[in-house]
């Protein structure tokens, strides 16, 4: 074997032949790459800080799972590949197939030309907007809201807008309202109720903005759009309730099993 | 130490050596050949790793990877709402980029009130002229109700899941803005073909926008073009629907799923 110093047939050497710039002068071992206590030594104010904070979370992470004795409640989310991605794949190229059946089946309706001058008999957008719709129709609400004398507070249209504010809110202020563990509907049953009266308000919004097709009075669909999600929140309370004394029957059956039989 | 030539490079020699059979030979042949060009078997590696992980894991079902036994959850499908937007929404844009190419938006054309104007003639063209172009156009309609339907039946299946709980709140948040954005891109969809119908949402739009205290008269003048509708509208709405909104939304999603894929999905236990 020969090594770069050895000379060769022409008197130089490898080494002074080089054009690599040869070896890096220093490897740095393993071992000289800082800790996080030593970083964090090093470091002062904010960075220390985050220095600090990252350790306790780590330390807890695994804490959590070392100690962890079951699967079930202290998994916080379950990995995207492959499970979840190829049931997705398989759910959903389905309904690809099913748009483009769709699609043929039913073609778009075309109406005239936009003409400014003739307001039609009906304007509807498209159905995912009835909602929409509906909340720029609660004007006969509007006396109602009366506070200076009989004068109404706001001009029907800007009601409309500020309903549209108070939906949008609502549905952000969730997260930060409803906090804990519980995930299935039957172990939180106030809120699976908010939830159904939020479903069951899009709908009647809908009803009210194609009010004309409905042969009631427009003060009775005024109340049903606001009684009816009451009512529908109230029954899946109920429900919820009384299945949820199941559920916990099956929970507790080795406590009622206990006793041995005769 | 320069590199000498050895024998163990030599693949067409080793080649020779093997007692291979015409398709080995051939196969092994443009392996080599490629590989030597384009480093494949880096990629094939990973393609192997991949084939594996897909493999190993596959036939396992969820419950019995978790040991969730007999929790099966019959919600599961429902999970496949989020990825349904997604796929619905690139139905959506592949077609929309083909009507792109026959669609003019602009309302000249009309001689009196009420005329078909260039925008409403080249949808009619489309329909009745363009190969496939009714077609086109119905799976562009179909796919964008597919989207907001999955879009709203995503929203409830994560509230009525409780998956919105932390670390989830920033996706929650995001999500509502995407809606938002879903809406938007269906309504300024709405005024593209400048038919009746389209105007006169348009026109409640405006209204709408005008009615807002402060903000109102600007938001107005940037979304429709100024506070009677006309070529102005159009083009916003075309440009909104087409370009502004196109990336955003993609934008945001790709956000959106990113911040599933690190926190992983939330699965009812
Ligand atoms: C353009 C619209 C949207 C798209 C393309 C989309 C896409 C997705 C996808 C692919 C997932 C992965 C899990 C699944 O498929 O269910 C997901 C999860 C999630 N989405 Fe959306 N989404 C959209 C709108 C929304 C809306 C409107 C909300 C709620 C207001 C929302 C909140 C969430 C949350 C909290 C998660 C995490 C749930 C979990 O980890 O189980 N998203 N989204």
């Amino acid at each position: 074997m020969t090594d770069d110093t050895t000379p060769m047939t022409d008197g130089g050497t490898d080494e002074q032949a080089r054009t690599d710039g040869g070896p890096p002068a220093t490897v740095p071992p393993d071992d000289e790459t800082p800790t996080w206590s030593e970083r964090k030594e090093h470091t002062q104010g904010l960075a220390q800080l985050t220095y600090q904070y990252f350790e306790r979370s780590r330390r807890e992470d695994e804490d959590l799972r070392t100690e962890s004795t079951y699967v079930e409640r202290d998994v916080l989310g379950f990995p995207t590949w492959p499970h979840e991605t190829l049931r997705n794949l398989a759910i959903t190229s389905f309904f690809v197939g099913m748009i483009i059946l769709v699609s043929a089946i039913l073609p778009p309706h075309f109406g005239d030309p936009a003409n400014p001058g003739s307001t039609p008999a009906i304007i509807l957008p498209d159905w995912y907007l009835y909602w929409s719709f509906g909340l720029l129709k609660l004007d006969p609400l509007n006396p109602d809201l009366a506070v200076l004398g009989g004068n109404i507070v706001m001009s029907n249209e800007l009601l409309g807008i500020v309903a549209h504010g108070i939906i949008f809110g609502v549905i952000t202020l969730v997260p930060f309202l409803n906090k804990g563990s519980a995930r299935r509907p039957v172990e939180q049953p106030f809120w699976a109720a908010v939830g159904a009266a939020g479903v069951t308000l899009s709908f009647t919004l809908a009803a009210l903005a194609i009010q004309n097709f409905f042969p009631f009075q427009l003060e009775l669909i005024v109340s049903l759009t606001f009684l009816l999600p009451v009512v529908a929140g109230v029954l899946t309370y109920a429900v919820l309730k009384t299945m949820r004394e199941g559920y916990m029957y099956d929970l507790n059956r080795r406590y009622y099993m206990l006793r041995p039989p005769k | 130490m320069s590199l000498k030539k050895q024998d163990e490079m030599d693949h067409n020699a080793w080649l020779k050596t093997q007692d291979l059979t015409a398709i080995e030979t051939v196969f092994l042949t443009t392996l080599i050949w490629l590989d030597k060009r384009l480093r494949i078997v880096d990629y094939l590696e990973l393609l192997e790793t991949m084939y594996y992980r897909a493999n190993l894991q596959m036939p396992k079902s969820h419950t019995e990877q978790y040991d969730l036994d007999n929790k099966f959850w019959y919600w599961y499908p429902l999970y496949s709402l989020g990825s349904l937007s997604i796929i619905a929404y690139l139905v959506a844009a592949v077609t929309g980029a083909l009507l792109g190419f026959y669609y003019a938006p602009s309302t000249a054309g009309a001689a009196a009130q009420g005329d078909p104007t260039a925008a409403y003639d080249s949808l009619v063209a489309i329909m009745t002229d363009v190969q496939f172009g009714f077609m086109l156009r119905s799976i562009h309609r179909w796919s964008a109700q597919f989207m907001v339907a999955a879009v709203f039946l995503h929203m409830l299946r994560v509230y009525f899941t409780g998956s919105y709980k932390e670390p989830r709140e920033v996706n929650w948040v995001l999500g509502i803005v995407l809606i938002g954005l879903t809406l938007l891109f269906g309504f300024s969809g709405y005024v593209l073909p400048w038919k009746q119908l389209s105007f006169w949402a348009a026109q409640i739009g405006v209204e709408m926008a005008l009615a807002t205290p402060l903000v109102g008269e600007w938001a107005a003048q940037l979304l429709f073009g100024g506070f009677t509708l006309g070529q102005a509208t159009l083009v916003r709405m075309y440009i909104l629907h087409v370009f502004v909104l196109p990336f955003v939304v993609t934008g945001l999603i790709a956000l959106h799923v990113g911040i599933v894929w690190v926190q992983g999905i939330a699965e009812p236990h």
